[in-house]
């Protein structure tokens, strides 16, 4: 298995993402539900970058 | 609000018939595959993961930790999200070499059925308290709502029947790697029961409890310790450790393997669960605040684990309570019936098998399956017990929740397993049992007895955990750098690891047929048994029966070994199959073998990127490049084997490269074999004109080789030779055919010279003996006279016929150039034959279409016809037919002579253009004719051709072709479609 370039922008992205976001979460006044919508931009590309990852099977 | 004991149970049984009832529906087929084989169905089966702890116990956490609850469903969601770096390939290794558990996996990456044990013993530690977490969840959610109910008995009769499902549904034939699709159809939808339950609960809370979402936000400012307790972030030490414990998990807990690797029948689907699996732990997770929120506006008295329980009740609704009671009990049915299968597995392989194994005698499938069976009966009952005997329920959660930390001391393993092929078994097995250690003395061991060794130290749990976690992975580095790594463990790192594709190139099997690979495994296996076995791994490689290639048997190999792995455990499997069906030739360690590392980077291909990618298409055009060439290329490796095999070689030999690949030079078979070998231990660089007998014909080969240098790279260990086949066939069989013109055109000259020198003598004798005739009455010498000029005129004749031969056999085109059409030419040829009375009686059909016209010299083309009719004639019997027929194919006119004689035997074809050959009596023809005919249709730039005209076996006939360029091309367009005979 060969590890994808979109799979290490992913992982680079997820990462920095969670850096910028943990003060945006932990507002005092924000809506409860910041973390879901975290959650949500994580996996809409985490499906994009793994749509063309089926290609090779052993 | 308090509910009837029995509406609980008959609620519980309906549900868990439901149960049966989609999985029995699945078995039969009576839901479409398309459904049972898509791949939501298999992401909802992952659902299984998400048991009481995310439905129960979350809401518990979220109070406690805030949105520290979200960590277990982070840390199981990124090992989903970053599948292609640990997920996917221990999928492709468990497919492969069908591992059906982390024990499996780690035995067979460290070959050693030590390792499998130890897995499985502490795997059992980790995870059998969990069991008993479900059962207590489930007897404690009817303890709350029919608080005067029996616990025990309903916790009893669930177990029951979830023995029975797990044993039904989950246990199959016995063949152990068959896919559970009803399995994995019930627990899809146990998945979805569970996420609609909870959702429905969330919206109940929001909507019910506050009046909308608005609502929640105004309440949640209103309690500002709340607000700040959720959004409280120095507890993320410990939540850090949860991420890292249930990542781990995704692999390590024996159910999300089980799920995961051994149901999965599309890589694709894994793909899909990526994503799709992250999106269902979201929306699973999402409802926990609002009904946390909607539990402590009500002032519920219920404990805060159950609020998705009670939440129905504090505002009186009675539906949602029972979709709270079910969605708890799909949580814990789902994780009880697929963990034990996982584990039921695990003691087979690893703990029973290696110390009693079925004998040949046995039916091994049955054998199995009644063993499988007693396995999950009593590991749920196990689970039970430890629910049932402890007085303090409270210390079940304990245990349960600390237990499972266990899982996360095979990170390491697992990590190095795919990314460090230096990790040997001493180093796995010494750092699990140094962070094992450390986990029962300072986590389990405080829950347990009360006994805290570090009370002094005051150290926290997740100190302890993460203390264990370092020393468990430096023992294993010091470990394994220290000792010794076995060459088969080598082996089995190199095909785990991902940074490699090297493996042993072994040659040389004791079985060379599948009929000896079923005789030699009938014994450990029996006959049944065995014969199943090969013939489903020869199903599995769609290899034939009857198949003796090397290549194919050591593929045949390989596949049994990953079929008994499924069936008995890699362990025993590779010990079996090492016994039994030995290798005759050990390579050298480190030899590669090129066929497999070229396969596998065809397959990893559209995954290759910049200069990856340059390398793979410069690889690509060098094995183009010899692939085509136009000389036969044959690459030998150590011991003879061949590792290149070029298309010419294919055509050169007849044997396609894929059934030769692989195998030892002396498996292809004479007379290469021989040719090939002989060249390559002789000292020549260069052998010229080798001779080969093929089948009926002699074929002349050259051969040159070059010796293949070891190669600097350490990783590429291939020294050979090439060899290269040059076929000469065709050139030797030209410079044949020019030595033979060169003798003809010999002896023409020849033959000129003496009609010459002859000529001159015979006219003078011919002139006295007609003297002698017409000058002496004695009868008797006149007659003899007459015989002179008889002879001397056939003398004239063979003369005349040296003469013309020789003048046509010469390169100059001395012949007139004109229109002749052939229909004319045969009724001439015919008429001038028919003169000679004495003749016996044929008849002629002409069957020329008129059109037809060649360029060239119709004296000539007038001799050639009547040579060949003259010959058809003498070969005929009285009374036959001699047809003379034209006809237009592809621009050229095809004249044919067909009669009804003899025909001209096999043996003699090859000489019958000879120049005084003949079949006829002595006296009866020069051996001139064809000669001449040949001479005279070749400076008419046509072509002959003799063969049988019929398929009869006496008197075949003969049918002489002639074809010469077609004097006209419209009548070459006209006649596209081809006259009949």
């Amino acid at each position: 298995m060969y590890i994808t370039r979109a799979t290490l922008l992913l992982m680079l992205f997820s990462y920095l993402l969670f850096l910028t976001s943990v003060d945006w979460l932990a507002e005092q006044d924000g809506a409860w539900y910041r973390p879901f919508i975290i959650g949500l931009l994580v996996i809409a590309l985490a499906a994009f970058s793994h749509r063309e990852q089926d290609s090779d099977d052993l | 609000m308090t509910f009837d004991l029995s509406t609980l149970f008959i609620l519980g049984i309906c549900y868990l018939m439901l149960l049966f009832g989609i999985a029995l529906a699945t078995d039969k087929g009576w839901i479409p595959q398309r459904i049972t084989r898509h791949p939501i169905v298999y992401v909802l089966s992952l659902g299984v993961f998400a048991s009481v702890w995310s439905y129960y116990a979350v809401t518990g956490n979220a109070f406690r930790d805030g949105f520290g609850y979200l960590a277990p469903f982070i840390g199981i969601s990124l090992a989903f999200l970053f599948s292609p770096v640990m997920l996917r390939p221990i999928l492709d290794i468990t497919k492969s070499y069908q591992l059906s558990s982390l024990a499996d996996l780690l035995a067979f990456r460290y070959r050693s059925p030590l390792a499998g044990t130890l897995t499985t013993i502490v795997m059992l530690m980790g995870v059998t308290p969990l069991l008993s977490l479900q059962i207590q969840a489930v007897a404690s959610s009817v303890a709350i709502l029919a608080p005067e109910a029996s616990q025990t008995a309903l916790a009893a009769a669930f177990c029951l029947l979830i023995t029975l499902f797990a044993i039904f549904f989950g246990t199959g034939r016995g063949a152990g790697r068959e896919k559970h699709e009803g399995l994995v159809m019930a627990i899809a939808f146990e998945s979805v029961v569970k996420l609609l339950a909870m959702l429905s609960v969330g919206g109940f809370a929001i909507y019910q409890g506050f009046g909308g979402f608005a609502e929640v936000d105004q309440w949640l400012q209103a309690q500002p310790e709340l607000l700040s307790s959720i959004k409280d972030t120095s507890t993320a030490g410990s939540l850090h450790v949860t991420v890292i414990l249930f990542f781990t998990a995704a692999v390590a807990s024996p159910h999300m393997f089980y799920m995961i690797f051994n149901e999965n029948n599309d890589p694709k689907a894994l793909t899909m669960a990526s994503w799709a699996l992250p999106l269902y732990f979201l929306l699973l997770s999402l409802p926990v605040m609002p009904i946390l929120w909607a539990g402590l506006k009500a002032g519920s008295t219920a404990p805060l684990d159950f609020y998705p329980l009670t939440i129905g009740a504090d505002y009186g609704s009675p539906l949602i309570t029972m979709i709270g009671f079910l969605g708890g009990l799909s949580a814990a049915s789902g994780l009880i019936i697929v963990i034990t299968l996982a584990l039921s597995n695990m003691c087979l392989n690893h703990l029973i098998l290696p110390v009693y194994q079925p004998t040949a005698r046995n039916d091994i499938y049955r054998w199995l399956l009644w063993k499988r069976r007693i396995l999950i009966a009593a590991l749920i009952w196990i689970g039970f017990l430890l629910y049932y005997i402890p007085d303090d329920k409270l210390s079940v959660r304990a245990i349960g929740n600390v237990s499972f930390i266990a899982s996360l001391q095979f990170l390491p393993s697992i990590v190095a397993l795919l990314y460090w092929p230096r990790g040997n078994k001493n180093g796995y097995m010494a750092g699990l049992l140094t962070g094992v250690l450390i986990w029962l003395l300072f986590l389990m061991l405080p829950v347990v007895t009360g006994v805290d060794l570090l009370e002094s130290t005051n150290l926290s749990s997740r100190e302890i955990i993460a203390i264990s976690l370092v020393c468990n992975i430096l023992i294993f580095v010091i470990t394994s750098l220290w000792t010794h790594t076995s060459a088969e463990e080598r082996a089995s790192a190199d095909i785990c690891a991902l940074d490699t594709i090297r493996r042993r190139n072994r040659t040389g099997l004791v079985a060379r047929s599948p009929d000896e690979f079923i005789a030699k495994l009938t014994k450990p296996l029996g006959e049944r048994t065995a014969t199943r076995e090969v013939l489903q791994a020869l199903r599995d490689l769609k290899i034939d029966q009857q198949e003796k290639s090397p290549h194919s048997m050591r593929l045949l190999r390989g596949r049994l070994e990953a079929n008994l792995s499924g069936l008995l455990g890699p362990s025993i499997a590779h010990d079996l199959i090492d016994r039994f069906l030995p290798y005759t030739i050990e390579s050298e360690a480190g030899a590669t073998d090129v066929d497999v590392i070229e396969s596998r980077i065809e397959a990893y291909r559209s995954n290759l990127s910049g200069m990856a990618e340059d390398l793979d298409n410069l690889r690509r055009y060098h094995r183009q490049v010899l692939l085509e060439l136009p000389l036969g290329v044959c690459s030998l490796g150590e011991q003879n084997q061949i590792v290149m095999w070029n298309h010419t070689m294919e055509k050169l030999t007849g044997t396609p490269g894929q059934s030769v690949l692989g195998a030892q030079l002396s498996d292809i078979g004479e007379p290469w074999a021989s040719l090939i070998h002989d060249f390559t231990v002789g000292d020549a660089a260069h052998a010229h004109k080798r001779v080969v007998q093929v089948k009926n014909s002699r074929r002349f080969i050259s051969l040159h080789k070059a010796i293949i240098e070891k190669s600097a790279t350490h990783k590429i260990k291939q020294d050979g030779v090439v060899i290269l086949l040059e076929d000469l066939t065709e050139t030797e069989l030209l410079e044949e055919e020019l030595t033979h013109s060169e003798r003809l055109a010999s002896i023409g000259r020849l033959a000129a010279g003496v009609a010459h020198e002859i000529g001159n003598p015979i006219t003078g004798i011919a002139c006295l003996a007609q003297n002698i005739r017409d000058e002496t009455d004695n009868d008797e010498l006149r007659s003899m006279a007459r015989q002179i000029i008889e002879q001397t005129d056939r003398t004239s004749r063979i003369v005349q016929s040296l003469v013309n031969f020789a003048h046509s056999g010469a390169n100059k085109p001395d012949h007139t150039s004109e229109v002749v059409t052939v229909e004319e030419c045969a009724k001439e040829a015919i008429t001038l034959i028919s003169l000679d009375k004495k003749r016996k009686d044929i008849n002629y059909v002409v069957n020329c279409r008129q059109s037809l016209q060649i360029l060239g010299d119709s004296q000539r083309l007038l001799q050639v016809m009547i040579n060949l009719i003259n010959n058809a004639h003498d070969a005929s019997p009285a009374g036959s037919t001699i047809t003379i027929a034209s006809k237009l194919v592809s621009g050229s006119v095809q004249i044919s002579v067909t009669d009804e004689g003899t025909g001209i035997p096999e043996e003699v074809r090859d000489r019958i253009f000879e120049p005084f050959f003949t079949t006829k009596e002595p006296g009866e023809g020069t051996g001139l004719g064809l000669s001449l005919v040949y001479s005279i249709v070749e400076n008419l730039d046509g072509h002959i051709d003799i063969l049988n005209a019929s398929l009869r076996r006496e008197n075949p006939g003969t049918r002489v072709i002639l074809t010469f360029p077609c004097y006209d091309g419209a009548a070459s367009a006209a006649g596209a479609s081809p006259d009949a005979l």
